[in-house]
């Protein structure tokens, strides 16, 4: 009996254990997802990452990155405004209150959290494991440039916690250490874009930026200098700006960084009959057709500021800016839309008229020619800049200006406009009248005149400094501009010239600004609501981001 | 290992007849010695060999058994006999008694014991119960029946889908759906998911969703009249055994076997014509005309717009009662054949049904037909082989429901409407108001014809046991299941349709689905008595690999154009589509899912191997305690977490036998206390831990890839699932009284959370993580009456109550205190079945009425309206109080009356057919537009939340203020405490006596019958019919149970057939 059993058991037992084996396999054959891509080459990772810098396209998700946030935000350092405006300045997109539910001005941390996330972590990741330094440089590049944009727009945010997959819920850390970790991760950048060894190689990194750098691993760097060139000047309204040497490295960083236009940053488009291969600004996506240059550029362009190059017609104007029927540059003013406006001076929307078969053009049409006649960054295949040579020059005039050295300044003040003279002339010359062409001599004209560009360098301001700044990162810098503007709190004095460092700019007061704003203009985006508003309310009470003036809060680079 | 069982039991299949040996055949009769009633169903065994039989509805039975051989009778409440065979018949007087010593109830793993072990509770309906309610899909005869239990039919459409839910929703993100074992094998009961996930599933190509599609759950693809019984295992310990694949627990099927007939071939027919028709619907009002607000008539050309906030009809308008002329009566007709025959040892039994199903819905059609063979074989005195073959065929075609469906559309018809014109002479719409087709509304006629989706399933079940004793202590038991099935099916939306824009064109979704699942059990137990103890040892394996395979193709354009009211393709006018033929489609058009693209099919496999183990020990057969273990390994989850083991105990106590006095005075017969305990494990969906990446189109060289939504957590662990039960059961005099009580309650940790919401900063949008938990609770009590059991006349009465509380006990952190985590797939207009911390699971949210703080609601100072708050806020429970069931069976001479009355109580219902209705005019609640009311509540002033609030006294007239109907928040549509008393199946039986059927040479029985479905439907709900899912059982988690938007109610059905056996 007894042996009967144990005969019995040790049969059993063996084939359990031969029939185990081969099942254990078969569990394992069957657990990786069969159907859907778990692991990509990271040359199609990279293309999809850049396109979220402007307007990320995927099948999960589309319009992620600075384009989006940019026609909302460029009303409030008036580079436009709409024309159908309802709403009260200062609310941000969102009407009513902010706990409405609307992802306006979110779009950046979609691009950052998402779009960017965790593809750009398995590019450094996966890059790393295949060796593919330039790639793992790029990805930490790509990571540099979106804390800083990040914090600039929403202030704190998710640092340390962020990407943390086994989370649901995040801390959020501060702006410094924001600024702490973009430059750690830019030298990080730095030292992976130096590597030669390994797998680097132009020819595939050119597969995945190709429509960015081409895989020009030396303007990736001179791209990530500038980031860091960014993180100092952004300081410059501090007041330890000069002693702990910030305009230093803010000078040092922006001479390595971009030099020419040909080490302009453009995110490009392939062009094409689908959208995600267009401008977000261009008249096939359609998305820009309600809004209209405000009058503060206008003005400043046309001659027409009382404090600032008055007198001086800029010729960028015809690139930059849409004229009306009269033929001249007029504007809105932000908050009252079309409002104030007479007919004749109605401005184009940026693609140019609508001319129809009969009758009169309408200005205040929102659609697009039937041809794309438009110019500068409103074509559809309009590359569209993420940093330019020229800004980096107006760094180190601010910085240097700062700092006393005024020869310096002036020279790089020069350069700048210089260099944004040649960027329009040479990038987007397209559609541009024969007649309204910069050519070499208009340029010099308009750096000659002394209005513009001082005899002595003695003589140059900060706020012309800042207002040239101001014009050469016309529509796509909007949120390097209100980064600049809030440095200065809108409306801070030159002490030069006892005006307005923004001469003549002029944000609303009492009844056109939203109540719930106390008086205060705008200082921060709120965090994207889908993402923060619905599911991180612990951390946005301690943050005081529930608070309905949130958005007034002033950012740590804004104080002193 | 496949192909091997498969060759294996096609040999055994057509061998074993050759063993068989030729006997005498011997008949009897049954009946109980107190009243002479028969005993029905008797089981009547030859001692020593294998062959046996049961009693027909006479109590009569013939055997093949030799002179001498002593035939063993046994019966549920009846003291088993022994009686030696002689000539002619044999009459067997059986006792009733305290029987549960030899009963048997069929467990996990096809395991017969004796529920006196037994420390959980299992509830068993017989085959014969389940055929009589002539349901379709079996699954709904269950309701009412079985305590614990909840059917919840899709629609009332035929081939509708019905999903079952045992003791309540036990995990929030997977199925809740229970395991399907037939003859100890797992059987698949898919229902369609119209979900594809990004293209990554085995849905549709259009990733549609369950809310305007249902298809059948697939366990209707069993012949009801295979099923000899079906046994419940709702309780801890049987799922532990069955593992967590059965984690919503188990329905054990157990089908009718063929048994040695002696040569003789047995014959039964039985048929069934049955009439449905529709009797409940929402209620409309048909008073008002076409216009878009506050009485202004709709100005031509604009009189398409279906809101009925107009002026009153003209004088003399004729309206037309469209709801009488759309509906149809169903009409179905059902034939069973059975057929039995073999030898001594070997016995065949052959069955065959057709279907035939033409729903209420005109176009809706339900067509099946299966085959199945079964045989039992004992060959030698060791071994017996149990081997079957089935095959289905199942074709049915619905129309889309939900929001866009023809049932919305005849609601909100015009009532001056002769919706019986409804198309061209090309099939193509009439419009009513609107030269666009597409914004016109469909009309509900056109509609159901043109909006369709179809499958046929053709499918083959093989199954295979085998058991032997190689020595009285030790059985080896092998069940070896081989399930496969096709199923082509469609979704089409015509290209005139409103649900689509004009340059769409139509739309055409086609899938081809394959599914193919081996799984097998092999076990071996041995016992071993020793001085009072009893002890028994099982150990064995089980091994799952289940995989289904899909190709679908999603394309719009099944026409190039539509010029002057007609449509074109290749330039010529169509006639009508054939939606069955993905080639309809514009090339370009076409999507696919993921793995299609590489002319693959997508898949979904799991695969899982379990090893488990159970002592139990008896003592004196009057305490039982047993202890199981179970390892598993299952392929959706990581290597690391993959092997996982849970244990499982009980105890059960014959009170009443360890106690004998308690048994003097004949009042307790029987009393039991039982208790269990066990842990299971719950399984994440295949590929639910691995994202994916979707296409990026950005500008690139090549093709672009980018992370899709979902944040698929690599380290996911499996669900558990803590369940403790105890009970008890009393039988009291004579066991006239029965009762059965149990009190469960269910701890769900580490639940799988899909596809929540939460910060960004996780790098995608969706998550998934285990960070969930809840609780379930119940009691059950069971309970059996027989007032009259006389010669003639017996009357028994069964109650199967069931009350059970649900509490979540936590969510994923970043679901705030108020918010709630739900399943998209149940979002439905703003509603949805959304889980809140603290709550039931049965919860909806939506919209709410502002409220101050003393609860009144806050009106609008200038419009003299409530003040709503949009989102998402609790807004009701669905979880009913307790349900009852009350089945009574009359015997009398040879006529049998039985009813189920099903009766719930309390829970909330959403009604969606209503809000839409409300909102543009057609609701009842309309009717009375044109009385000034002051609608109750505070004026939103500043004193609202001050002790003397300013009481609202602006009188509104809806009439000439329709945003009062327009604007009312999903709070208003709740229906709160929604009770239902239904008269499920009614059905009366008559036997023609012996005397009428032995002049038909060769008949032995002859019976009649008519059976009614739902013919009573006492509610006090306003819509048409509270039993109703906006989504269906393909939906995971809690599902759209009690959310009524645009489903068509359950028709009521009266049948009539025939039974013969020859």
């Amino acid at each position: 009996m007894q042996n009967k059993i144990f005969k019995t058991m040790i049969f059993i037992g063996m084939v359990s254990v031969l029939f185990s084996v081969s099942c254990k396999k078969k569990i394992d054959d069957a657990y990786l997802n069969p159907n859907a891509p778990v692991i990509v080459p990271i040359e199609s990772i990279l293309s999809g990452v850049i396109g979220s810098f402007t307007a990320f396209f995927s099948s999960a998700g589309t319009g992620y990155g600075v384009q989006a946030d940019g026609i909302l935000l460029g009303r409030y350092i008036q580079y436009w405004g709409s024309q159908t405006n309802a709403e009260l300045y200062g609310t941000m997109g969102f009407p009513g209150s902010p706990a409405s539910a609307s992802d306006n001005t979110g779009g950046l941390w979609a691009a950052v959290y998402y779009g960017q996330g965790q593809n750009v972590n398995k590019i450094i990741q996966w890059g790393a494991e295949q060796e593919k330094w330039d790639y793992v440089g790029v990805g930490y590049a790509i990571r540099a440039w979106g804390w800083l944009e990040l914090t600039n727009i929403y202030g704190e945010a998710i640092l340390k916690e962020a990407f943390n997959t086994n989370l649901s819920t995040f801390k959020y850390d501060t702006q410094p250490e924001f600024y702490d970790s973009c430059r750690v991760i830019c030298h990080r950048a730095l030292t992976y874009l130096n590597r030669t060894d390994g797998k680097v190689s132009q020819a595939n990194l050119a597969i995945g930026d190709f429509y960015f750098y081409n895989g020009d691993v030396n303007k990736w760097k001179k791209f990530v200098y500038g980031i860091l060139a960014r993180s100092y000047i952004n300081l410059s309204g501090k007041a330890d700006f000069l002693s702990k040497g910030y305009a230093d490295s803010a000078m040092k960083y922006a001479n390595l960084s971009l030099a020419t236009n040909a080490d302009n940053a453009l995110v490009k488009v392939k062009g094409g009959l689908t959208s995600q291969v267009n401008n977000f600004f261009g008249p096939f996506r359609g998305n820009i057709g309600a809004i209209r240059q405000a009058s503060y550029p206008a003005d400043l362009m046309s001659g027409n500021n009382a404090q600032a190059f008055t007198g001086v017609a800029d010729p960028r104007r015809f690139y930059m800016l849409r004229e009306n029927i009269n033929g001249t540059f007029k504007g809105f003013t932000v908050w009252l839309g079309s409002g104030g406006l007479a007919t004749n001076d109605y401005p184009f929307n940026f693609w140019g008229p609508v001319i129809p078969a009969t009758g009169p053009i309408v200005p205040s049409s929102t659609g697009a020619p039937v041809v794309d006649s438009s110019r500068y960054l409103y074509q559809n295949t309009s590359p569209w800049p993420m940093m330019t040579a020229s800004e980096m020059q107006f760094n180190i005039a601010e910085a240097a200006y700062r700092k006393g050295d005024k020869a310096t300044a002036l020279a790089a003040y020069t350069n700048a406009i210089s260099l944004n003279f040649d960027m329009l002339t040479t990038t987007y010359s397209q559609n541009i009248r024969a007649a309204n062409v910069i050519t070499p001599a208009v340029k010099a004209a308009y750096l000659a005149n002394p209005a513009v560009v001082p005899l002595a360098a003695s003589s140059l301001t900060l706020s012309q400094i800042m207002l040239q700044k101001y014009i050469a990162l016309y529509a796509w810098g909007v949120q390097l501009t209100w980064t600049d503007m809030r440095k200065f709190h809108y409306t801070d004095l030159d002490p030069v010239t006892g005006n307005q460092v923004y001469a003549g700019f002029t944000p609303p007061t009492s009844t056109n600004l939203i109540s719930t704003n106390n008086g205060n203009w705008v200082y921060r985006c709120r965090p994207r609501y889908n993402s923060e508003y619905l599911y991180n309310i612990p951390e946005l009470t301690r943050i005081g981001a529930l608070n309905l003036d949130y958005n007034t809060y002033k950012p740590w680079f804004a104080l002193p | 290992m496949r192909k091997f069982t498969n060759r294996l039991m096609a040999i055994l299949f057509f061998l074993v007849p050759l063993t068989s040996l030729a006997q005498t055949s011997i008949s009897g009769r049954v009946v109980n010695d107190k009243d002479g009633t028969p005993v029905v169903g008797a089981t009547v065994l030859v001692k020593g060999a294998k062959n046996g039989t049961k009693t027909d509805a006479n109590g009569n039975f013939t055997i093949t058994a030799n002179k001498g051989d002593v035939l063993v009778v046994t019966s549920v409440n009846f003291v088993p006999q022994q009686i030696k065979v002689k000539d002619g018949n044999v009459i067997v007087n059986l006792a009733t008694a305290d029987v549960t010593m030899d009963e048997v109830v069929v467990t996990a793993m096809d395991i017969k014991k004796n529920p006196r072990e037994l420390g959980y509770s299992v509830q068993t309906v017989k085959g014969s119960e389940i055929a009589e309610t002539q349901r379709e899909n079996f699954v709904n005869s269950l309701q009412g029946r079985v305590a614990g239990l909840t059917v919840t039919p899709t629609t009332g459409a035929a081939g509708a889908s019905s999903g079952i839910i045992l003791r309540g929703f036990n995990t929030m993100s997977g199925t809740n759906q229970p395991l399907f074992i037939i003859d100890g094998v797992i059987i698949d009961n898919t229902t369609f998911n119209s979900n594809s996930y990004s293209g990554s599933g085995v849905g549709l190509a259009s990733d549609g969703n369950n809310r305007n599609i249902d298809n059948t759950n697939r366990i209707a693809d069993l012949n009801p009249n295979d099923i000899e019984s079906v046994t419940v295992l709702k309780g801890p310990e049987a799922t532990a055994l069955y593992g967590s694949q059965a984690s919503g627990g188990a329905i054990v099927i157990t089908t009718r076997k063929g048994k040695g007939t002696g040569g003789k071939l047995l014959v039964s027919y039985d048929n069934n014509f049955r009439m449905q028709k529709l009797t409940r619907f929402a209620k409309i009002n048909d008073e008002y005309g076409p216009g878009t607000s506050n009485g202004v008539p709709t100005a031509p050309p604009l009189l398409g717009q279906f809101t009925s906030f107009g002026p009153k009809w003209a004088t003399g308008t004729k309206i037309y009662n469209n709801r009488d002329q759309f509906f149809e009566t169903g009409f179905s007709q059902t034939h069973n054949l059975g057929l039995e025959f073999g030898t001594k040892n070997v016995g065949f039994r052959a069955s065959g049904q057709y279907l035939n199903n033409k729903g209420v819905i005109p176009h809706n059609f339900y067509k099946k037909y299966s085959f199945k063979l079964s045989n039992t074989t004992s060959i030698g005195k060791y071994i017996t082989v149990t081997p079957s073959v089935a095959y289905s065929n199942a074709d049915n075609v619905k129309p889309t429901k939900g929001a866009s469906s023809y049932l919305m559309s005849l609601y909100q018809w015009p009532a001056n409407n002769d919706i019986t014109r409804y198309e061209d002479d090309y099939g193509g719409k009439l419009t009513l108001f609107n030269a666009n087709y597409n914004s016109d509304f469909d009309n509900p006629l056109w509609s159901a014809k043109n909006n369709t989706t179809g499958d046929i399933t053709k499918r083959w079940v093989a199954t295979l046991g085998i058991d032997i004793k190689p020595f009285s202590w030790l059985t080896v038991a092998g069940r070896f299941g081989y399930d496969t099935y096709k199923t082509e099916g469609y979704v089409f939306i015509h290209p005139q349709s409103f649900y689509l824009t004009a340059a769409t064109l139509g739309t055409q979704d086609n899938y081809y689905r394959k599914y193919k699942g081996y799984n097998h059990t092999i076990t071996a137990s041995a016992k071993k008595e020793w001085k009072g103890f009893t002890g028994k040892l099982l150990v064995g394996t089980m091994w799952q690999d289940f995989e289904t395979q899909a190709f679908g193709v999603f394309g719009n354009h099944v026409a190039d154009s539509l010029v002057a009211g007609k449509l074109y393709k290749n330039g010529s006018v169509i006639n009508g589509f054939n939606p069955r033929d993905s080639n309809q489609t514009a090339v370009g058009s076409r999507t696919r899912l993921l793995r299609n693209y590489f002319n693959e099919p997508n898949r979904i496999i799991f695969r899982e191997l379990a090893y488990f183990g159970e002592v139990s020990i008896g003592y004196k057969n009057v305490a039982f305690l047993t202890y199981s273990h179970r390892f598993e390994s299952a392929s959706p989850i990581p290597k690391a977490n993959r092997n996982y083991n849970y244990p499982g105990a009980s105890v059960s106590f014959i009170v009443s036998d360890i106690f004998p006095f308690l048994k003097r005075g004949n009042i307790v017969n029987y009393w039991k206390l039982r208790g269990s305990l066990a842990n299971t494990a719950r399984l994440n969906d295949p590929y639910s831990n691995q994202s994916f990446f979707v296409n990026n189109q950005n500008s690139s060289t090549i093709p672009g890839n980018t992370y899709g939504f979902t944040n698929a957590n690599p380290y996911l662990t499996p669900e558990s699932q803590e369940t403790f039960e105890i009970g008890t059961e009393i039988r009291f005099l004579n066991s006239r009284i029965t009762v059965d009580a149990a009190y469960y309650n269910t701890l769900c940790t580490n639940q799988i959370t899909q596809g929540y919401r939460a910060s960004y900063a996780t790098g995608y949008i969706l998550n998934t993580t285990n960070s969930s938990s809840l609780r379930n609770e119940g009691i059950e009590i069971v309970m059996g009456i027989s007032p009259i059991k006389k010669r003639n006349f017996s009357w028994d009465i069964n109650f199967n109550f069931n009350h059970m509380w649900s509490k979540v006990l936590s969510l994923p952190a970043s679901i705030g205190q108020f918010n709630d985590f739900y399943n998209s797939d149940t979002y439905i207009s703003n509603v949805r079945g959304g889980l809140i911390r603290g709550n039931s699971t049965g919860t909806i949210t939506g919209s709410t009425y502002q409220r101050n703080n003393a609860g009144q609601i806050i009106i609008s100072a200038t419009t003299g309206l409530p003040l709503t708050n949009a989102g998402n806020q609790l807004i009701a429970d669905r979880t009913p109080d307790f349900t009852l069931g009350t089945l009574n069976t009359f015997k009398y001479k040879n006529w049998t009356l039985s009813f189920l009355w099903d009766l719930k109580m309390g829970g909330d219902i959403y009604n969606g057919t209503d809000q839409v209705l409300t909102g543009i005019g057609k609701s009842a609640r309309t009717a009375d537009r044109n009385t000034p009311i002051i609608v109750n509540g505070v004026l939103n002033d500043g004193l609202q939340n001050t002790a003397n609030p300013t009481k609202n006294t602006i009188v509104v007239i809806p009439y000439f203020l329709s945003t009062y109907y327009t604007t009312m928040p999903d709070e208003e549509f709740i229906q709160k405490d929604v009770n239902w008393l239904r008269l499920r199946d009614i059905t009366l039986n008559y036997r023609f006596s012996e005397k009428i059927t032995k002049r038909i040479k060769g008949l032995k029985g002859f019976s009649m019958f008519i059976t009614g479905n739902d013919l009573i439907l006492s509610t006090n709900y306003r819509g048409a019919d509270p039993a109703v899912n906006a989504n269906n059982p393909g939906s995971s988690g809690v599902g759209g149970y009690g959310l009524d938007l645009g489903n068509a109610p359950t028709p009521i059905s009266l049948s009539f057939g025939l039974r013969a056996n020859f």
